[in-house]
């Protein structure tokens, strides 16, 4: 077998130059950035205000808030999923993911945003007790403001998780940044390398410390969509009655994570110049696992839709009016072609898997369908009228809700400050994990075999 | 003859001569393993054949519980059936290097188990003739038409299905294999391999034309993998009658606990593989170590499901569906079930999967495999059973289910039938695929980094 490096884009194989171009993402797009860093800002302030002009004017009406939750829920399905583009590769030691991990653990730190959002909405969510009796909810007999405390609770921990696993993942790359820069740089990633000098200890400490935290986000993260789906939405509806719907809910966060890492990856790869780090066989793998995430899509929806639609009941015959062909229906067929008919149709070649662009745009189809399948759930939830919370099942079904200008307003701020927060982090961290491009170049090789083109990949234990 | 070659890889002589060993010559314990499953096969025809004659009175089934031990069994063999999709078509997919001596094993797995699953609703029946009256309209002038939109109407189409596609697929994956076979026998046994074979040479078109049909048999058995037991599931899950059946969860959560059952019962092989034909150089510790693994997180999704199955349950507040819970969960005998099923299902076995000792240990592998199979065949009770059990007004009469001795027959028959097949099989076809060992020797290697030595695999990159 012989070496055959110029067959593929490949991470250079000199560490120095690694180190270099990689901690150079820190300081490029000099002017671009900082403008960039105003218009995000003044937008996610605008966001804010969204936010104080619906709690002040609209917080006696829980009715008008369904787009502030479909928000939230956007914002925490096309985010938090993301650090899981990184945590499965890791457990199966899949070496492609290396260069896009960091990009899945930075975009996962923007759970700050949910906690936001989610601010006001406590103030609208309806208590368990209503009117002197216990409306339907998983929290039984517990007390009062149990959803409040705990969903507040599980995206704090969601954020603290996401945060300490970059913090984690990029301890090595603040101490190559502490040894290699000079000034207020080097301050600052002496004062996150925290000691670390890379001895054989550090390390081991490291890896356990990035795979427990991995597993911990994992089960944060389905915890936090288990509790906001059903505590924002499904409760909302007197007689919707979902056991899938909370998973359905996880799975959807999978699908738009897995788009926000393709989306940012693209765009670091293109505007940063790092063709040879984020190459087409991240964009096919990840375009791979957005294929099935839009199958998994449609078999979660499916698997609920039969089971109302054959039931026939009063309840199922009432979820089919409210969520399919009530209110939303024209946004449950957006959500349908954006979430499962386009990204599917699209992904099914193996052309567009394979290639760099293909992906990006299934990924941007599939973060439309994501918003609004978020929105098709989460608006004629908090439309319907909560003097009907103990009714059996849902006898009036509410009329479209359309969004006003605060509900705009929150969803670009929301946005944008997403966007702002990764930019700033990226100020910090590298976009591409120097430590796991050094380990990606000792764990695999392009090499030629007879005359075939692969890679020999390590896969140590 | 030399067992590695000049690079320490185990040589393709060796490779041939230790996994023909069982098809080429026969086992000494294999006559009499197969003579003692033969004998209770043979009486399991005969309590049919009873059965057939005296009708389902022979059987515990009474009103109001008319599903019993045989659709559970059914709901557990369609289970085990998804072992050879989830190991062969999507490890081969994700190129998972670990599942090559596990594919062939865990394909005919599917394929016996899913012949036996559909021989259940036969026996459940009772008059298995009448069957056919359910899925073909016979009766043109009278109207009388199978209800197409019934999962019970699919049921047998999505098996069936699954049924031939696995065989398909199983062919495919045996083609070099039978040219091996071709080339080392003589007389009858040669004319058979000689026409399975299909004029293989192993020429590069027909290697490339092998791996494609392959990838793209995976590919298209992966959605039938998954609606089958989706359909199983809806057989109950559409159904508003009985509590605790309509759960928009059925479908999911029946198939991540049939991956649970399925790739549990092919750890229960390879180690009996292992154990029997002593192929301890192709079914290593590690690969119990990459199975034990995914079962450990497939466990631990089907225990979430699990969760949100009896959450959702208790969520509605309906008065009938607690009852039914707390039957389930607190009153005897339904407790101990639910008990054992808890137990042997996860808490028991995923606890031991997490050191790599156990993971490695075959004994232990083979029984915590056992302890999973008891688990989800009474998963599969306590899903069917209980609803039914409940009494609640308005019906007349009320008998408490508990399985004759003719109904437990059957199951021990089941397993019985599902080992003599196999046995068989491997008398005429080898268990472990040659050329999958042969490839997997070629693609690995070991590398020195810095001071470690660490496993290498070869991947090809797409043109």
């Amino acid at each position: 077998m012989s070496t055959n490096e110029e067959h593929f884009h490949w991470p250079p194989s000199d560490p120095k130059v690694v180190k270099d171009e990689l901690i150079s993402s820190t300081k490029r797009g000099g002017g671009f950035i900082k403008k960039s860093i105003w218009v995000l800002s003044i937008l996610s302030i605008l966001g804010i205000v969204g936010l104080l002009g619906k709690l002040f004017l609209e917080s006696d009406d829980q009715t008008q808030w369904g787009y502030i939750a479909a928000v939230l829920a956007f914002i925490l399905s096309t985010t938090s999923g993301a650090p899981m583009v990184a945590v499965a590769p890791l457990i199966a030691k899949a070496n492609w993911a290396r260069p896009i991990s960091r990009i899945a653990h930075i975009i996962g730190v923007v759970g700050i945003i949910n906690i936001i959002i989610m601010i006001p909405l406590l103030w609208v969510l309806p208590p368990l007790i209503v009117d002197g009796a216990r409306r339907r909810s998983i929290w039984f007999e517990a007390p009062n403001y149990s959803p409040h405390f705990w969903d507040t609770l599980s995206l704090i921990m969601l954020a603290i998780v996401g945060i300490a696993l970059l913090y984690s993942s990029a301890l090595p790359d603040f101490a190559t940044i502490r040894d290699n820069s000079n000034g207020v740089k080097q301050r600052i990633a002496k004062f996150l390398a925290h000691g670390f000098v890379g001895s054989t200890v550090q390390w081991s400490t490291l890896r356990m410390r990035i795979g427990m935290m991995s597993t911990f986000y994992f089960f944060t993260l389905i915890f936090a969509h288990t509790l906001i789906s059903i505590d924002l939405s499904l409760s909302m509806v007197p007689g919707w009655r979902d056991a899938i719907y909370p998973m359905a809910h996880a799975m959807g966060g999978i699908q738009g994570g897995i788009a926000s890492v393709i989306i940012v990856a693209w765009i670091v790869r293109k505007y940063f110049g790092y063709e040879n780090y984020i190459t087409i066989n991240q964009f096919w793998a990840l375009g791979r696992l957005m294929f099935a995430a839009s199958l998994m899509w449609i078999y979660f929806f499916y698997s609920a839709f039969i089971v109302f639609w054959y039931g026939k009941s009063m309840s199922d015959t009432a979820w089919l009016d409210l969520l399919i062909r009530g209110p939303m229906m024209y946004v449950f067929i957006l959500g349908m072609l954006f979430s499962f008919i386009f990204p599917w149709w699209w992904l099914i070649w193996n052309k567009v898997r394979n290639s760099v662009n293909g992906p990006f745009y299934g990924a941007i189809i599939a973060i439309f369908g994501v918003f609004f399948e978020r929105v098709r759930l989460y608006v004629p939830a908090w439309s319907v009228d909560p003097s009907l919370i103990h009714d059996k099942w849902l006898k009036v079904i509410p009329k479209t809700l359309f969004p006003d200008i605060w509900d705009v307003l929150v969803l670009v701020g929301a946005v944008s400050s997403v966007f702002l927060i990764v930019i700033i982090v990226s100020r910090v961290v590298p976009f591409i994990g120097i430590w796991e491009i050094q380990q990606f170049n000792l764990l695999a090789k392009p090499v030629k075999y007879i005359k075939a083109h692969g890679v020999r990949v390590a896969k140590p234990d | 003859m030399q067992q590695r070659d000049n690079e320490n890889r185990l040589s393709q002589e060796y490779t041939n001569s230790v996994l023909l060993n069982g098809t080429l010559q026969t086992p000494r314990w294999w006559p009499y393993l197969v003579s003692v499953l033969g004998f209770f096969v043979i009486i399991g025809f005969v309590l049919f054949g009873i059965q057939i004659k005296y009708g389902l009175g022979v059987t515990g089934l009474n009103r109001p519980i008319y599903w019993g031990l045989y659709i559970t069994t059914f709901v557990f063999w369609v289970g085990i059936s998804h072992a050879g999709i989830m190991i062969s078509a999507i490890l081969r997919l994700t190129q998972a290097e670990w599942r090559r001596p596990v594919t062939r094993a865990a394909e005919i797995l599917t394929i016996f188990s899913l012949a036996t699953a559909l021989v259940f609703p036969l026996i459940h029946a009772g008059r298995t003739w009448r069957i056919i009256y359910w899925l073909i309209p016979y009766d043109v002038s009278r109207g009388i038409w199978p209800n197409i939109r019934s999962p019970l109407f699919m049921d047998p189409i999505a098996i069936s299905t699954y049924l031939t596609g696995s065989t398909l697929f199983l062919f495919v994956a045996l083609l070099p294999d039978l040219a091996v076979l071709r080339d080392r026998t003589t007389g009858f046994r040669k004319g058979f391999y000689t026409i399975l074979a299909l004029g293989w040479r192993g020429n590069p078109r027909q290697w490339k034309m092998q791996v494609v049909g392959g990838i793209l048999l995976s590919a298209l058995m992966l959605p039938i993998f998954v609606s089958v037991h989706s359909i199983v599931s809806w057989d109950f899950a559409v159904t508003t009658a009985v509590e605790g059946w309509h759960s928009t969860i059925f479908a999911p959560y029946f198939v991540i606990g049939a991956v649970h059952s399925g790739v549990s019962a092919v750890v229960t092989m390879m180690a009996l593989m292992r154990w029997g034909w002593g192929w301890n150089e192709f079914i290593r510790p590690e690969h119990f170590d990459a199975l034990a693994r995914l079962l450990t997180v497939v466990a631990t999704a089907w225990l979430g499901f699990t969760f949100l199955e009896l959450l959702f349950a208790l969520y509605g507040l309906d008065a009938p569906e607690i009852a039914l819970r707390e039957m389930q969960i607190f009153q005897y005998p339904w407790n101990m079930l639910f008990l054992t099923f808890l137990l042997t299902g996860y808490i028991l076995p995923v606890p031991m999967w997490l050191f790599k000792r156990i993971r490695t240990n075959i004994a232990l592998m083979f029984w915590s495999s056992i302890l999973v199979n008891i688990g989800m065949w009474l998963e599969r009770f306590l899903i069917i059973v209980p609803g039914l059990a409940r009494r609640t007004p308005f019906v007349f009469t009320w008998e408490a289910y508990s399985p004759s001795w003719f109904e437990w027959y059957i199951l021990f028959w089941s397993f019985c039938w599902v080992t003599l097949l196999m046995l068989i099989f491997s008398r005429i076809f080898p268990l472990v695929p040659l050329f999958e060992q042969k490839e997997s020797e070629v693609f690995s290697d070991d590398i020195k980094i810095g001071r470690a030595t660490v496993p290498t695999i070869f991947r090809e990159e797409e043109e």
